[in-house]
């Protein structure tokens, strides 16, 4: 009973932004156009925080720990990013193949990078503390955190900076039902996309993925099977990195700028949105990414952005007290 | 570092060792050369600043201490209780509420503020009131992560922290105090704040650093006579035994919910004094000092000097402080010039910081002066974290 | 032996006997059609059960059969799924287990869960939160009252170590220093502490040798004689439970299979075949 109403209860918190504004809306606008925009942003912004989240919900599924330096890798992420597609010469008049295989290159080398990044916090702040309580490396990735962004403020600077719109991120790409879509929305789903249904796919077919999946559910089992469990754990810090890594590029392509305090907001609202969907659960944490986008968006459009923090930690102070497990996830079992 | 930590220790066992006497000897000297230490230096100094700044950050290091060291409950929102009691002076010993009283103020025991609008209780009072403030808070704030497991209780009081802040920032767009006051003056500061005024002595200025120095060294004895107490008690002993195994000590008759409510509140209290006591030797509360880096700040000083371990708490949040003030704006500054390289070590302060939580996590984690049991703890891995039962408060 | 009691209970020096007749009802504990349900799994099944005063009584089975997870209620750890549980008349049904050892009830756990960072005295101390008054301010302004409480739970704590074995040159080691054997002896002396009035122990002999488990058995009927507990035991160890045992109730699957005293159910058909399986030709 209690987890029936949790469930819902849930859903009706999440619902009250939107209708209460689309009710709004109704009135004095007469159409729900607004908030059409609303969640059309928060979809599109979503996809990102989908990307970040999943990062969080593999490397807890598995250790049990939350990566507090994840949302400082995304970070680094859209610096590299930025710093390679300038490298390659990409800059606003850059048009069709050049542009699209530039792209494609830097979205590698960020993936790449961030992935790399997030195996080195692993073995620095994780491996070795695997054994004591667990303050230890919660502490340590709240160090690599800091470090991460002292790096981000050394390269370029404590204001935010303005990267080369490449994509004509504002312009719009087509209109439906009175909401444009804009190439930014566009850029964010089509490469989300195909991402996650990769990720996916990873997970449940291959041989890795399972293996992963089973390190999550029975550690001691799997090493039992033959599962190498440092590897696998690795492999999952790995993963979650490439994810921030596109994360990070989306991110800088869509907002035009980047800024080395980006990754603590952005870390926060994408492990809001981690629990939100139910941590563990990489769907769940796609479903949390994009119903946290829309609660910012529609946040930032209407409370205004310097309240939104609250807004979305208030959110997460009520999930982790009422119902913990998030959207999709279990109850926790009791130990028998 | 090994070497220092072994030093340390090594002085330490030498030390407990003397009779006890002697110790209380020892301590009465040092205690007097405390005192002396600012006729050592001009009124205005900034070696006295600087003590007065690291004598407010022990003491929020020793409340912090008895949530994360004593209870184990893991709270990185420390800020929160920082800005609480930043703003109760910030309301209730400034000239915020010019209005009151036809423009003409409330004022209680404020001899030098009696002319001034707004509200101006005395800072004896006000320490009362910003730890009663701050307790509440706490209170509130450790409701929700009652039965929340270690980092999860991480994050939600990150939340906690947070939000404060956004209301700090914020706060002069919301007026529930009525139309003409909003809730802070964000960015800009509330100020000026009163000067602390003890009954029957001249206001403390802000030339002379001395009386701060006194008073501050006061609060940190009181302070530390309160954690001594309660360490060596009937709370002391349940908030070890819920950080080491909460169902045993639910077993064992310890109220979950109360204990863990009453390790916020305390701490909470003694970072809301501390915030009052800043606020008026800084003469504003700015939405700008309540940052979540000031909570890791906070945090390290407690894990450098040993989580649980009261003077361990004491030496690291000296060490962190003078580390911050002193260490890294006017000794190492220099150095990256004169090895060739073009930055400010300033800039790096922080990035320096997480450097230092690394370190001492893979190298120390039981901290410079390691309350014994959390040697035991962190060697074997021993203690259980993990509840085997959902424990039930 | 030390009648380490505090002065706050009364002496308790009961006649042994499975039906005590000192007043108050005969069983100390009743459970009535108890069950949990995790999920889909059911761990107990509609178990009822009496504890007579001054028994001791055991509870047995094989692994997975649900003791542990029916001690848990019984304690609080568990919300029981459906049922009631009554300790002295009193409904306990769900009660939170800090308010259940305060009635009376304390208990040992399956794997020593002692607070391994404090002394042995300290665990001890522990134990006795609840029969303790001193809050925070009058152990801050540490004030007469509470000093000499402190002082009397101390001397307390150091009884009840002597008086379970450990030696008093050991009650200032840290708990996790001491050897198995005295670990445990301090987990049952922490228990001791609070002053019960029921015992439960989750597999006391676990890791002991046929001397030490003859003298835990020793041990628990002095209990019983010496300060007029009465104990619920869970047992593997078929000696220790068919000698020490008024009765025993044996579960199998979260039910009740068998229940009685010792020579009934060492024979009777469904306990052994819930041991060794099914008989070949049945």
């Amino acid at each position: 009973m209690r987890t029936f109403l949790s469930r819902y209860g849930l859903i009706l918190v999440l619902l009250i932004l939107p209708v209460a504004y689309g009710i709004h809306d109704l009135q004095v606008d007469g159409n729900l156009t607004r908030l059409g925009e609303n969640l059309k942003d928060g979809i599109s912004n979503g996809a990102i925080w989908a990307l970040v989240a999943i990062g969080y919900t593999l490397v807890y599924g598995i250790i049990e720990l939350i990566n507090f330096a994840h949302g400082d890798v995304f970070m680094i992420g859209s610096f590299v990013s930025f710093s390679f597609w300038s490298t390659l010469g990409l800059t606003l008049t850059s048009k069709g193949f050049g542009l699209f295989f530039g792209l494609l290159i830097t979205l590698v080398i960020a993936m790449l990078a961030c992935g790399t990044l997030n195996v080195l916090i692993e073995r620095v702040a994780y491996r070795p503390l695997r054994n004591a309580p667990k303050l230890a490396p919660l502490i340590t990735a709240v160090g690599f955190s800091f470090i991460l962004q002292n790096v981000g403020l050394e390269w370029f600077g404590g204001s935010q900076r303005g990267v080369d719109d490449l994509i004509n991120a504002q312009k719009t790409f087509t209109t439906i039902g009175g909401v444009t879509i804009t190439h930014a929305d566009v850029l964010a789903v089509a490469v989300t996309a195909p991402l996650v249904a990769l990720l996916a796919w990873f997970v449940t077919s291959t041989r890795l993925g399972k293996a992963m999946r089973a390190t999550a559910q029975e550690p001691e089992a799997a090493r039992l099977m033959g599962v190498n469990v440092d590897t696998t754990i690795s492999l999952t810090f790995l993963l979650g990195g490439i994810m921030a890594g596109a994360a990070g590029l989306i991110y800088a392509l869509y907002q035009t700028t980047i800024w080395f305090f980006q990754g603590f907001q952005a870390g926060l609202i994408a492990f809001t949105a981690a629990v939100m969907g139910g941590i563990g659960n990489i769907q769940g944490a796609v479903l949390g990414g994009l119903i946290i986008g829309c609660i910012q968006q529609i946040s930032d459009n209407r409370i205004g952005g310097e309240w939104t923090p609250a807004i979305v930690f208030a959110y997460l102070v009520l999930i982790m007290v009422f119902r913990p497990q998030g959207l999709l996830g279990e109850e926790t079992r009791e130990a028998g | 570092m090994s070497a220092i930590a072994a030093g340390l220790r090594d002085s330490r066992e030498r030390f407990n060792q003397l009779p006890r006497r002697t110790i209380w000897a020892i301590g009465a000297v040092v205690l007097v050369l405390l005192i002396l230490l600012p006729f050592a230096y001009q009124p205005a100094s900034g070696f006295i600043d600087d003590c007065v700044t690291a004598l407010a950050y022990v003491v929020m290091a020793l409340g912090l201490n008895i949530v994360v060291g004593f209870a184990g409950l893991l709270d990185l929102g420390y800020v929160a209780f920082y800005a609480i009691g930043a703003y109760v002076i910030g309301w209730y010993g400034s000239g915020f509420f010019a209005s009151i009283n036809g423009s003409k103020g409330f004022h209680f025991v404020a001899e030098s503020a009696s002319h001034l609008p707004g509200i101006h209780i005395n800072f004896l009072f006000i320490l009362v009131i910003a730890a009663l403030f701050a307790a509440l808070a706490g209170t509130v704030i450790g409701l929700p992560t009652l039965r929340l497991r270690g980092d999860y209780i991480a994050i939600v009081t990150l939340a906690f922290g947070e939000i404060t802040r956004v209301f700090a920032v914020n706060g002069t767009d919301i007026h529930p105090f009525g139309k003409n006051y909003p809730l802070t003056l964000g960015r800009q500061g509330i100020t000026p704040i009163d000067p602390i005024d003890l009954p029957g002595l001249k206001a403390f200025d802000p030339l002379n650093l001395r009386p701060w120095y006194w008073f501050g060294l006061a609060l940190v004895l009181l302070v530390l006579f309160v954690n001594f107490r309660l360490r060596d008690s009937r709370l002391g002993r349940a908030w070890i035994a819920l950080r080491e195994d909460e169902v045993a000590a639910a077993s064992m008759g310890v109220p979950l919910v109360k204990t863990k409510l009453m390790a916020y509140a305390t701490g909470a209290a003694f970072g809301g004094m501390a915030g009052a006591f800043l606020a008026s030797y800084q003469n504003t509360v700015n939405a700008d000092q309540f940052e979540f880096s000031f909570s890791i700040f906070v945090l390290a000083m407690v894990i450098l000097g040993g989580l649980g371990s009261i003077w361990g708490v004491v030496l690291g949040a000296v060490a962190l402080s003078f580390i911050n003030s002193r260490l890294i704006p006017d000794v190492l500054n220099g150095v990256p010039h004169k090895i060739g390289l073009n930055f400010d070590l300033t800039e790096l302060s922080f990035g320096i910081f997480g450097f230092l939580l690394v370190i001492m996590m893979v190298l120390k984690p039981e901290g410079l002066l390691p309350e014994r049991r959390r040697q035991i703890e962190f060697e074997e891995g021993v203690g259980a974290d993990e509840a085997l039962y959902e424990a039930r408060a | 032996m030390s009648d380490g009691a505090t002065t706050s209970q009364p002496d308790r020096t009961a006649p042994a006997g499975a039906n005590g007749g000192d007043g108050g009802s005969a069983l100390i504990l009743q459970s009535v059609a108890v069950g949990k349900v995790f999920g889909g799994l059911v761990a107990v099944d509609n178990v009822d059960f009496e504890i007579p005063r001054h028994s001791i009584v055991s509870i047995i089975g094989p692994n997975g059969a649900g003791k542990t997870t029916f001690f848990n209620m019984l304690t609080g750890l568990y919300k029981p799924s459906s049922g009631r549980i009554a300790f002295e008349d009193g409904d306990i049904t769900g009660m939170r287990p800090d308010k259940i050892t305060a009635l009376g009830v304390a208990r040992t756990f399956q794997n020593i869960r002692l607070f391994a960072t404090m002394s042995g005295v300290e665990n001890v101390m522990v134990g006795q939160h609840a029969r303790m008054r001193a809050g925070l301010f009058g152990s801050i302004l540490r004030l007469p009252r509470v000093r000499s409480e402190e002082a009397r739970v101390e001397e307390h704590a150091r009884e009840m170590l002597t008086y379970v074995g450990l030696r008093p040159g050991l009650h200032d080691q840290m708990a996790a220093n001491l050897s198995y054997g005295d670990q445990r002896r301090v987990e049952i002396a922490r228990a001791l502490a609070s002053d019960p009035k029921l015992l439960l122990l989750d597999e006391p002999t676990a890791g002991m040798n046929p001397n030490e488990s003859a003298r835990l058995t020793d041990f628990m009927e002095t209990l019983r004689s010496d300060r007029g507990l009465t104990i619920l035991l869970i047992e593997h160890d078929m000696k220790v439970v068919m000698g020490v045992s008024d009765r025993i109730t044996v579960l199998d699957h979260g039910e009740k299979i068998a229940e009685g005293p010792p020579q009934e159910v060492r024979s009777d058909k469904r306990v052994v075949e819930a041991y060794l399986g099914k008989q070949e030709g049945e």
